[in-house]
């Protein structure tokens, strides 16, 4: 399998109570096209952090992030956000006074990527098939269940047909069925669309099912 | 989903927040409609009165520069030397300023009555009035008797002739008067610059003079400059050197008739009657009479050999005709009454010394004060309105904006640009905008209108403009002697020109102002989004 993502000596750090806290220290890695990866670790051991950096929502100190062995610092943070991955939230992180569809529109019109001309359409598609159906499509996602929405949110990180999909405690609002639901979805997505899954979690119920454990500790990445 | 949408979207379903952000507009665009309309009012009141006006300027002397002047000379010779060669108006300055495009023509006047040749078949047009019957008795050869130191009656004949034509000259090749058509040519031309330069005997004479004598183009007539007056037999002057023979090159109609119920019909000398004025090039009308002058000359310097005036290089010739047309004033004929200011102040700076070039708009000027403040305080109304507007409105946005920092972070996440998710809010705004600006039309302009009339009355009521006497002349009676071009104009005038209405050009005026507001409103908060980290906002979230 050819590398997706590449992480060179990434260093993060800050100050907290006039200290500098290290919360990566010179952290390699490299993740692989369509895996399903789990990102493990203890609270605070910087695992928010880590997704936050390698999805350009943050700024690393040092280190370079390469995806598809492009330099993102030299590409453009927001082009790789644009149009290179996609992230699903623990929030979902939904517009509210969207409905269900049109947040996932929302996301197909600020890609460059290619998409099929009806979006509209393969966005009910792309909805119904994680079981949001078009009425409930229609609907404000406010009015929609908590694992509704997550499957909003996935369908919507989807809906830009990127290659690379982060996921920070997808499952932590959501009940044991709804988790095991929003796994499958992740597993097929690797596995049957060949997309690149990494999914930051505490739950063993979710890293168990994928393909790939890593362990954040004391700031590097480590297989398990 | 493009941000038009998206913004839409955001005003359409937020709707309380619409409401009230809606209102906020819909007062400031009452506001704003009623300063504006009020403003508009006053300079569209001020703009039509004066489209109304005759569009001249004068050129003359400035006699007040003058007298500032001399005030400063401390030498008599030096003083004396200054008056006998007083600025005087120049006409190779109007000859310059008529090359102006926006120049249409210029009337340098000079005006004189004239006398019919007793015996020609010119005859002049009859107004049968009281004067006209009356003149055998008023006028004529009379005797003067009184008694010598000697104690013995000495009797002498007086002679006076009544002119009866009034001559009207320019020393421009057209007229105002013809050019603002009061005056319409009927048959033939008016003079040209050759026959100016060369003092041609050429005329014009009025539509009812040429048929009651049965005159046409081409014909030619014979005036009298003057007649032998006593005085003038011992200076040798006769009534042949008076004469001088005209070729009719046009018949032009004045429009103005006299009526016997004009205010002074019975008093007018028939060379008051504008039928009897004939137009002729000033210069023809100085060579005219040049003959007879250069005999009073001849006269008077064997009499007074030493004296430097009539000594034949200073004497009045062709030459130097200019010097002794002592013209007063000279008065332009612009394209537009409109920019007339624009005009004086961009050639006044271009004139000889001691000469000026007036608007004539003093009085237009003083009368329209009261329109002035108005427009001043409804201005003033807009931009405090506009300020405050855009205070509330970037307090109000920055506020929402952190009640939306969530959703900017899932934009920024998603890869919006921060550009684009200022677009939006800009969007957003404008939208509501409209929608408020468009309700505030209607409203607006009902409140502008009574406002306006109220202000304007409250005005004028304690202004003393309107306490002024105003000039009034009689319309049935042309005055042959008057050369004022300006129009008069009352407050009156003014005050039924002004009428607040809400005009397409205001009302995109206001959406002009309404999107400036929004954009200006829109740059701080803008800063602040330009500052935000989509993951420390999604982060508090979480």
């Amino acid at each position: 399998m050819s590398e997706i993502l590449k992480l060179e000596n990434i260093n993060y750090s800050y100050i907290d109570g006039g200290y500098e806290r290290q919360i990566l220290k010179d952290l390699s890695y490299t993740f692989e096209e369509g895996k399903f990866y789990t990102i493990l670790g203890p609270s605070g051991s910087g695992k928010t952090t880590l997704l936050s950096i390698i999805a350009g929502l943050d700024s690393a100190k040092s280190g370079e992030i390469y995806f598809k062995g492009t330099n993102v610092n030299e590409s453009g943070v927001f082009q790789y956000r644009r149009n290179g991955i996609s992230i699903v939230f623990q929030q979902y992180n939904l517009i509210s006074y969207l409905t269900a569809v049109e947040n996932v529109l929302l996301a197909m019109s600020e890609t460059d990527n290619e998409l099929p001309k009806d979006r509209k359409n393969v966005a009910y598609n792309l909805l119904e098939r994680f079981g949001i159906v078009k009425t409930k499509a229609d609907r404000l996602v406010t009015q929609l269940s908590g694992g509704e929405q997550q499957r909003v949110a996935i369908a919507r990180a989807l809906s830009t047909n990127v290659d690379l999909i982060f996921a920070d405690e997808p499952t932590g609002n959501l009940d044991t069925a709804t988790e095991k639901e929003i796994i499958d979805i992740f597993k097929s997505l690797a596995h049957e669309y060949g997309k690149t899954i990494i999914v930051v979690t505490h739950s063993d119920a979710v890293s168990e099912m994928s393909d790939q454990r890593v362990l954040l500790k004391d700031g590097i990445l480590e297989k398990l | 989903m493009n941000l038009f949408n998206r913004a839409f979207k955001n005003v359409t379903r937020r709707i309380s927040k619409t409401v009230l952000l809606a209102l906020t507009f819909f007062l400031i665009g009452n506001l704003v409609i009623i300063g504006l309309g009020v403003s508009n009012a006053s300079e569209s009141a001020k703009t039509l009165t004066r489209q109304k006006m005759r569009a001249v300027v004068t050129y003359s002397t400035d006699y007040e520069a003058i007298w500032k002047y001399a005030d400063k000379i401390e030498d008599e010779d030096e003083l004396n030397k200054f008056y006998e060669n007083y600025p005087q108006v120049k006409l190779a300055d109007v000859k310059e300023i008529l090359k102006d495009e926006r120049v249409k023509t210029a009337n340098a006047i000079s005006t004189n009555s004239w006398y019919q040749v007793e015996g020609s078949s010119l005859d002049y047009v009859h107004l049968n009035n009281e004067a006209e019957q009356n003149q055998d008795e008023m006028y004529g050869n009379s005797t003067s008797c009184y008694i010598d130191e000697n104690g013995n009656e000495v009797c002498e004949n007086y002679r006076y002739v009544e002119p009866k034509f009034f001559i009207k000259s320019n020393m421009f090749p057209s007229m105002i008067e013809f050019e603002d058509g009061d005056w319409t040519l009927v048959d033939g031309r008016f003079y040209n610059q050759e026959e100016i330069d060369s003092g041609k005997s050429v005329c014009l004479i009025t539509e009812a003079l040429a048929e009651q004598n049965g005159l046409t183009v081409g014909d030619t007539i014979v005036l009298a400059s003057g007649y032998n007056q006593n005085y003038e037999k011992e200076v040798g002057i006769t009534d042949e050197d008076y004469k001088v023979e005209f070729e009719i090159i046009g018949i032009y109609n004045h429009n103005n008739p006299v009526t016997p119920d004009a205010s002074y019909y019975n008093w007018m000398s028939p060379y008051e009657n504008p039928d009897n004025m004939i137009l002729m090039p000033g210069s023809s009308e100085f060579m005219a009479t040049l003959i007879a002058t250069q005999k009073s000359y001849d006269y008077y310097a064997e009499m007074y050999p030493d004296e430097e005036y009539y000594k034949p290089e200073n004497r009045p010739s062709f030459e130097n005709m200019e010097k002794y047309l002592y013209l007063n004033d000279v008065t332009i004929l612009l394209t537009d009454p409109l920019i007339v200011d624009e005009f004086v102040e961009e050639y006044a700076p271009k004139l000889a010394e001691f000469m000026k070039l007036d608007a004539n708009n003093e009085e237009f000027n003083k009368l329209a004060k009261p329109l002035d403040t108005l427009s001043m305080y409804a201005d003033f109304i807009v931009w405090l309105v506009v300020i405050n507007a855009i205070v509330i409105i970037t307090l109000v946005t920055a506020l929402t904006l952190k009640t939306r920092e969530y959703e900017i972070g899932v934009l920024l996440s998603i890869g919006a640009s921060k550009f684009k998710v200022i677009a939006q809010f800009f969007i957003e705004l404008a939208i509501v905008a409209v929608l408020g600006f468009t309700l505030s039309v209607g409203t607006g302009s009902l409140i502008a209108k009574k406002v306006g009339a109220t202000v304007l009355e409250y005005q004028i009521s304690t202004s003393d403009v309107g306490e002024e006497d105003e000039y009034y002349y009689d319309d049935d009676y042309y005055n042959v002697w008057d050369n004022n071009y300006n129009t008069e104009v009352s407050l009156d005038d003014l005050v039924s020109q002004y009428e607040v209405t809400v005009s397409p050009l205001i009302i995109a005026e206001i959406y002009v102002l309404g999107l400036g507001i929004v954009f200006v409103s829109v740059i701080i908060p803008s800063f602040m989004i330009m500052r935000y980290n989509p993951k420390k906002i999604l982060m508090n979230q979480g």
